[in-house]
């Protein structure tokens, strides 16, 4: 059975009169413990389908499973850990009170253990936040809160971690450590992850599978398996194989434009 | 900068302190070593030892305006009657001010999440606020009579306006992303307004909040003239129609005093309760 289905599934938004077709016909489906990027230009609905297989919005048509169940039950049993595009922290938290509050809320569907407290810190501590436990999110420079973002993700307990373009706000030169640190706490964490993005470099570099998508509608262009070898550290960006890929990925997207 | 501004209109007050032996170089100097206190302090200085030496000076009759050094000796020559008046024009305002903050942020929260209330609401609460308090004021006396519970509730219609909107706003002026991120918890209605939305809405609700407590002592004091037998409002009135001007304005002061201190107790509650609002500069990394 596969972890996460997404079957035929369409949606359209209507906005003053006007209807935009935002997903036709998507499917995808992804193994457990595996890195998924989404990417295609913008308007492709990438976002769109990531929020629909975490439940914040729901399919017109078709049908996503999440473990069996559905998005909003899987939502229920906090099964998501959610990384939006600006970091969500809460101004009045400490960086390690912000990561408490994932366990904070719908305590039904679990709450912190000590040990998980003490894997919140570890995973601050080896992205080099270990020195800002106790500060709060206006001390700590845009780089800094997303790397509190994403290590909260992983901290959560929930296994299936949805990223929406949690770099784009950032310089290139952070954006690229970013990119190396969450490869390495993955490696560790073996988490299943939806990665929204444009980068191709990105997608590539992270993903066992990227799937390609066009706009307007949003559609599926081609699902790339990416057979790098892992553990993939920063070196690999030189290699001929993940340049291959690259510019594969760069021409099915420019195919796209062309028409 | 203002204070030298200040100087420069009050030409005559400034050159009559360099004949008395205190520079203007000199007060400023002075003004500048005691930091943020400094020149607040010289303002003041200037403005009512001005209005003394104007008063003297030009032999102004104390009846149109007396000085600061009368109005002082009428205030502490009988001090604790105007305190016993000012404590309950105070209870007044402070009880009136707490009533329409808590039905404020009731309605805040019922309105912040239902669109349709807030259609069926707002409407009256604007035109509660547009009528102008002190029309209202004669006739709640006639509802409640002489005591302080009318005076309390027109502090209280007063305080309810500014708050509502605050907290509305507050309450609805979430970081998207945050909400998001509470959504893909699975987070109740509740968690996230006692998470999110009301953390949210205290920069709002202490901003209206310092507006509110000097309209809810004005709203005390004109409810107090429509009819009171106590209060500093009460007394400016009885004072003023006796043609006792020093003690009128020892009234005044108190009411100025009043709100000086209303106002520093909330500023101390808001910079403990937002040590995280300031804007403070972010580090590099």
């Amino acid at each position: 059975m596969t972890y996460i289905s997404v079957n035929q599934v369409s949606k359209k938004f209507r906005r003053r009169g006007q209807v935009t077709e935002a997903l036709r016909d998507i499917a995808i489906h992804l193994e457990e413990g595996t890195f998924v990027s989404l990417i295609g230009p913008s308007g492709c609905g990438k976002s769109t389908l990531l929020r629909i297989i975490g439940g914040l919005e729901t399919a017109d048509e078709g049908e996503v499973l999440v473990e069996g169940v559905a998005p909003l039950e899987a939502q229920s049993h906090k099964r998501f850990g959610f990384v939006p595009q600006a970091p969500a922290l809460f101004p009045w938290r400490t960086i390690l009170e912000n990561m408490r509050l994932p366990f904070e809320v719908n305590r039904k569907g679990g709450r912190q253990t000590p040990e998980q407290t003490e894997e919140a810190k570890e995973l601050l501590h080896s992205v080099g936040l270990g020195d800002f436990l106790n500060a709060y999110p206006k001390e700590l420079s845009g780089g800094m809160q997303q790397r509190v973002g994403i290590v909260r993700a992983f901290a959560s307990g929930a296994p299936i971690l949805l990223m929406d373009e949690p770099f784009s706000a950032l310089d290139e030169i952070t954006r690229e450590r970013i990119r190396y640190q969450l490869m390495e706490i993955w490696d560790s964490h073996k988490k299943t992850v939806v990665f929204v993005t444009h980068s191709i470099r990105e997608a590539v570099f992270l993903s066992d599978k990227v799937v390609v998508m066009s706009s307007r509608p949003g559609r599926v262009t081609e699902i790339v398996d990416i057979e790098l070898p892992r553990p993939r550290r920063h070196e690999l960006e030189e290699t001929e194989e993940y340049l291959r890929y690259v510019h594969h990925i760069k021409g099915l997207l420019r195919e796209r434009w062309e028409h | 900068m203002t204070t030298q501004q200040n100087a420069i209109d009050n030409a005559a007050a400034s050159s009559r302190i360099r004949e008395t032996g205190i520079g203007w170089h000199k007060a400023l100097g002075a003004a500048r070593r005691l930091g943020g206190y400094g020149y607040p302090a010289l303002a003041f200085v200037l403005l009512f030892g001005g209005w003394e030496l104007a008063v003297r000076l030009f032999r102004i009759n104390p009846l149109t305006l007396p000085a600061p050094s009368g109005i002082l000796n009428a205030l502490f020559s009988d001090f604790s009657f105007y305190l016993d008046h000012a404590g309950v024009t105070l209870y007044e305002a402070i009880v009136g001010f707490v009533i329409g903050s808590a039905l404020a942020l009731i309605g805040g929260v019922l309105m912040a999440h239902s669109p349709a209330l807030e259609r069926m609401l707002l409407p009256i609460a604007v035109l509660a606020n547009v009528t102008p308090i002190v029309a209202i004021a004669p006739l709640l006396i006639i509802w409640f009579g002489f005591g302080s519970f009318p005076k309390m509730l027109i502090a209280a219609i007063i305080t309810f306006f500014p708050m509502l909107v605050n907290s509305i706003t507050g309450f609805r002026s979430i970081d998207q992303n945050n909400y998001e991120y509470l959504r893909s918890l699975h987070a109740s209605k509740a968690e996230i307004f006692f998470k999110l939305r009301l953390p949210n809405s205290l920069p709002y609700l202490f901003s209206a909040s310092k507006t509110c407590i000097t309209l809810s002592v004005i709203g005390a004091v004109v409810a107090e003239w429509s009819g009171a037998d106590k209060g500093l409002g009460n007394l400016v009135m009885v004072f003023s129609n006796y043609m006792q001007i020093e003690k009128m304005f020892a009234a005044i002061a108190m009411l100025a005093a009043m709100g000086i201190v209303l106002t520093a107790v909330i500023r101390i509650v808001e910079q403990r309760a937002l040590y995280w609002h300031s804007s403070t500069q972010t580090r590099e990394g």
